[in-house]
């Protein structure tokens, strides 16, 4: 669990062997990662290296011709796509999102616990029928353009389903949560007499913001930028449902090759790149916040 | 530690979300006792069916009343494009008893040995399926599998925002529309249109074809808007789009709720699609599925399918009994010149997703 | 004397609770004042408001003649050492300390100059690259310090800033307070709830008590002129004792106890009261075994003696059955060897009978 990175250096004093009963408490954790994580993994590793026949049924046969086709120019164009999407996904939510989870975190208790609770309830509900609202508030007919026509603010429905800000404001809609939560961790630790202290020290409100809040709520800052830029990245239906399906992420790219175009091995070498991408990227970010 | 407990609870949610994703995907699996294992001989029917089909293409009085007749379950898992169907057919696990194909699928499943060969003898009403429709080139003879609903790629037309006549490909995709137009998000679907509108035969998925139809796909995919296979006329219907190339039962839906709506088959011809039922090979229950399919067969019971989903029904005893409203609705039965069928076409599929893939990346 | 900091007649509410009720108090400069009470008597909230991290419900904070009710913290020329120290976890000692001045774009060379001055007034010299979590907690308090004054503050406000050293450390630390508020001459506004901190450290005391000043004044006059019960009991003992008047005169008035003890006292008698209360340290009753000279002698018996270290704190009663508590000496070094069960003689001296007022 990367948000709980911060609590590590707590727990390792009361560090200890597990004994026979720890290690069968874990078990069922150690299954589950077996089953879900690893062996999948491993399948597809393999699967990377074959090759497809006429019907796209994977043929066990040694080629490293589908990772040669990862970096065609396509697919790596689709790649930068997919990063700026997802980076700008992550720069929204954050900008939107630190200042809600710092208001919850520095809330009392009582409204605090309601808040967190509205953060939570968007996830009762199916992700489809949430994506499926969004379209219809945002299609040319809708509840939005109408509101706005009738004010009269505008002259012409605004053309935003089917676009890339449609496509963004899907992403960060459900992505904001995993922003929000890791920070409001973060925010809720911190102690408010470190804030004051700022203060007493001269510093404004903006100076106390960068000098003294962001450092200290770093863990979870970094925690929610991870939550949020990793899946967006692969993210597909949004861009299929609310960007027309006009712009291929490599989500979309990937989910084709296990459809449409039944190349497995060709969508298991993307999948595979893009793990090492992730893997990558949360080494050298993990060295980086070791050194800060 | 509220944190982490808030941490803990969302990943909770996120497993079980997975989980019940999971569980849709498991099929039910065939009661211990159904299929040939325990079945001694002729009257073999299991007590259960596993179907595994399209969905929103079988009415569930259809289910229901196969099931009170027959007292056999039919357990309805679904799909949403074939080649869903077909990955998870091929990974095995899972017996089936019926599937139901589309055209160049049950080509491709016949070439490699996928399918159970059917057996005419216990299909007393397989008589009326409308003659053309018994030796298309996928399975002449209906040997392996029985036409359930026919369809056609056609286009639909917002006659209120687009006023010059709309004929074929070529019309739907001039510059005028840029932005206002919907196409199915099927790749092998747009490259049909193009060879259409070139000449060129759709099967024939040649190298030297692709990139002939490059330059034409590549301007096509610049105007369209949305790209959607599963509900092409939300976005029609939401004022997003005015024009576009759907489904004909789509478009006879459009039809049906609005007058504006015109639904026009391509004059560079006219993409047909047979949507089959078909027994895999290895199913515990075909001796159930026999009798599903020539269930399905009894006009009355095809009229019920109609009603529901407007597209063509291959069953002439059927259409007798559908009123003259539904038999005037051109996108259920249109009146088309050459009709042109999918084959299956193996490899090139990879070759054609690249290439599309390709195009709408640069699109943007 | 310049007055620093005044506060008229600021009262702070919390929703429903009253905080801090309608208080005036005038801060001179240079002095090291203590704002004593116990916990939950507002004196924080007090300290807050002039520090800015509360804004009076009612009232005006003026800061060198200065009104800065509605200043935030950060335009006030004070600083603050909090109870828990606040120091910032992800500096080092250095970088703390050099916080303030780099907030106030100081240049370089003076905030070195500064940060190593202020690092050496409190030894914490080579500790300086040190993160807060490896230090002590008599180190953090340094640091804590050194933050606040490099700033060189008008007033420097302390909230219980030792509490949470053990007691040896906080001896010392007390008398290097001291010291060094002298050293530097800065206000020194002290909020702690140990009496006896601040009779040591303070020039002035305000005893504070349900959100009101109960008294204000010097360690002697608040020790030795308590002006009411709660002042008396809570610095330092008191007998607290019910007395009616008997006579008045010009500059003493004669009071009896319960049991029908009579007292002289030379202590000004409210006007016009005939019920009174009078507090009496047990360490001001003398005993003798024989009567000495003077008047307010008084016979008793010790009914108890409990040891308490340098001292034995003696339960006397008197023959009309009035309970009084005294401190002598510990036995070794009594003067009067008594001892329990024994008949002594008590004195009071006519100025150790303080007339309080109820609370």
């Amino acid at each position: 669990m990367t948000p709980g990175t911060g609590q590590l250096p707590e727990i390792q004093g009361a560090q200890r062997r597990p004994g026979l009963r720890g290690w069968l408490l874990f078990a069922p954790l150690m299954l589950w990662l077996f089953a879900f994580v690893i062996a999948p993994t491993a399948i597809m590793f393999v699967y990377s290296f074959c090759q497809r026949d006429e019907l796209g049924q994977v043929v066990f046969e040694f080629s490293l011709s589908n990772y040669t086709r990862v970096f065609d120019k396509t697919y790596l164009k689709i790649f930068t796509n997919s990063i700026q999407y997802a980076a700008i996904t992550t720069v929204i939510c954050l900008l939107v999102g630190y200042p809600v989870a710092y208001f919850i975190g520095r809330a009392s208790e009582q409204i605090r616990n309601k808040l967190l609770m509205l953060v939570m309830i968007p996830f009762w509900t199916s992700f489809l029928i949430r994506t499926y609202a969004w379209m219809s508030i945002l299609k040319a007919e809708g509840p939005l353009n109408g509101m706005l026509l009738y004010m009269q603010l505008i002259a012409a429905p605004l053309d935003i389903l089917y676009t890339p800000a449609a496509v963004v404001i899907g992403l960060v809609y459900s992505y904001l949560p995993f922003m929000i939560l890791p920070i409001y961790g973060s925010v809720e630790k911190l102690d408010n007499a470190l804030i004051e202290a700022a203060f007493d020290l001269g510093a404004g409100p903006v100076s106390a913001f960068s000098h003294v809040i962001v450092p200290l709520t770093r863990p979870g800052i970094f925690a929610g930028v991870l939550l949020v830029f990793i899946p967006a990245i692969g993210m597909f239906a949004i861009t299929d449902l609310m960007g027309g399906g006009r712009v291929p992420m490599i989500g979309n790219v990937i989910q084709n090759q296990f459809g449409q175009a039944r190349d497995w091995p060709f969508g298991a070498a993307l999948g595979m790149t893009m793990l090492l991408l992730f893997a990558a990227c949360f080494a050298l970010s993990m060295r980086k916040s070791d050194a800060a | 530690m509220k944190r982490i407990g808030g941490l803990i609870y969302l990943l909770a949610i996120a497993i079980v979300a997975f989980l019940v994703g999971c569980k849709k995907d498991e099929p039910a699996a065939p009661a211990p006792g159904a299929g040939s294992a325990k079945a001694p001989a002729a009257a073999a029917v299991g007590k259960e069916l596993n179907l595994f089909a399209w969905s929103e293409y079988i009415p569930e009085d259809v289910i229901t009343g196969f099931t009170k007749e027959t007292g056999v379950k039919v357990n309805y898992e679904t799909y949403a494009s074939n080649e869903e169907m077909l990955s998870k057919l091929l990974a095995g696990g899972t017996k089936y008893d019926l599937i139901q194909p589309s055209e160049y699928v049950i080509e491709a499943l016949v070439k490699q040995n996928k399918l159970e060969a059917l057996d005419h003898a216990k299909l007393t009403n397989l008589k009326n399926i409308v003659a053309d429709l018994r030796d298309m080139p996928h399975d002449p003879g209906l040997k392996y599998s029985v036409p359930w609903m026919v369809g056609f790629v056609g286009i639909v037309v917002n006659t209120d925002k687009v006023k010059d006549p709309v004929k074929g490909f070529k019309d739907v995709f001039q510059d005028k529309y840029k932005g206002r137009i919907v196409a199915l998000n099927d790749n092998r679907e747009i490259v049909a249109w193009a060879m259409m509108t070139h000449g060129i035969d759709v099967n024939q998925m040649t190298p030297e074809n692709l990139e002939k139809v490059k330059p034409t796909v590549e301007k096509w995919i610049k105007l369209v808007k949305v790209f959607d296979s599963d509900s092409p006329k939300t976005a029609m219907m939401n004022g997003d789009v005015d024009i576009g190339v759907v489904w004909s039962g789509e478009g006879a839906i459009l039809a049906n709720t609005d007058k504006k709506y015109a639904f026009v088959i391509p004059e560079e011809g006219a993409r047909q699609y047979i949507d089959n039922l078909a027994i895999p090979k290895g199913a515990p229950n075909a001796e159930g599925a026999h009798l599903f399919i020539n269930y399905i067969l009894r006009p009355e019971v095809s009229k019920l399918v109609s009603d529901k989903f407007p597209y063509t029904n291959p069953n002439s005893e059927a259409r007798k009994l559908l009123t003259p409203e539904q038999l005037k609705n051109p996108a259920s039965y249109p009146e088309i010149k050459s009709k042109q069928t999918f084959r299956d076409i193996g490899k090139a599929a990879s070759d054609l997703d690249k290439m599309v893939t390709d195009l709408k990346a640069a699109a943007n | 004397m310049d007055v620093m900091v005044e506060l008229k007649r600021v009262t702070k509410r919390f929703s429903g609770t009253t905080a801090v009720n309608e208080v005036d108090l005038t801060i001179r400069a240079g002095e090291f004042i203590t704002l004593l009470g116990p916990s939950g008597c507002g004196k924080t909230t007090l300290l807050r408001m002039i520090s800015g991290f509360e804004t009076p419900s009612e009232g005006t904070v003026l800061l060198e003649g200065k009104d800065v009710t509605y200043e935030p913290p950060y335009r006030r020329d004070v600083n603050q050492v909090f109870q828990s120290y606040a120091l910032f976890p992800h500096m080092t000692v250095q970088e703390n300390i050099a916080f303030g001045l780099k907030m106030k774009k100081v240049g370089r060379a003076e905030m070195d100059e500064r940060v190593r001055s202020a690092i050496a007034m409190v030894s914490l010299a080579g500790m300086e690259a040190r993160k807060p979590t490896q230090l002590s907690g008599g180190q953090r308090q340094r640091v804590a310090l050194a933050r606040a004054i490099v700033c060189r503050p008008k007033v420097l406000l302390l909230d219980e800033p030792l509490s949470a050293l053990d007691a040896k450390l906080r001896h010392s630390m007390q008398v290097e307070l001291k010291q060094l508020q002298k050293k530097l001459g800065i206000t020194f506004v002290f909020v702690t709830h140990d009496q006896e901190e601040a009779l040591t450290m303070s020039d002035r005391i305000a005893v504070i008590n349900k959100g009101k000043i109960e008294q204000l004044g010097d360690a002697d006059a608040i020790y030795h002129r308590p002006k009411t019960t709660f002042v008396a009991n809570f610095i330092g003992q008191a007998n607290i004792l019910h007395a009616s008047v008997v006579a008045r005169e010009a500059r003493q008035a004669r009071v009896e106890l319960e049991g029908g003890l009579t007292l002289t006292t030379s202590e000004e008698l409210p006007e016009g009261a005939e019920r009174v209360l009078v507090s009496i340290r047990p360490e001001k009753v003398w005993i003798e075994k024989e009567r000495g000279e003077g008047d307010n002698w008084f016979e008793a018996t010790i009914e108890d003696e409990l040891f308490q270290g340098p001292t034995d704190q003696l339960r006397l009663k008197t023959d009309g059955g009035l309970t009084l508590s005294a401190l002598v000496a510990n036995e070794s070094s009594r003067r009067t060897p008594v001892h329990a069960g024994d008949r002594v003689w008590c004195h009071l001296h006519h100025d150790d009978i303080v007339f309080v007022h109820e609370d």
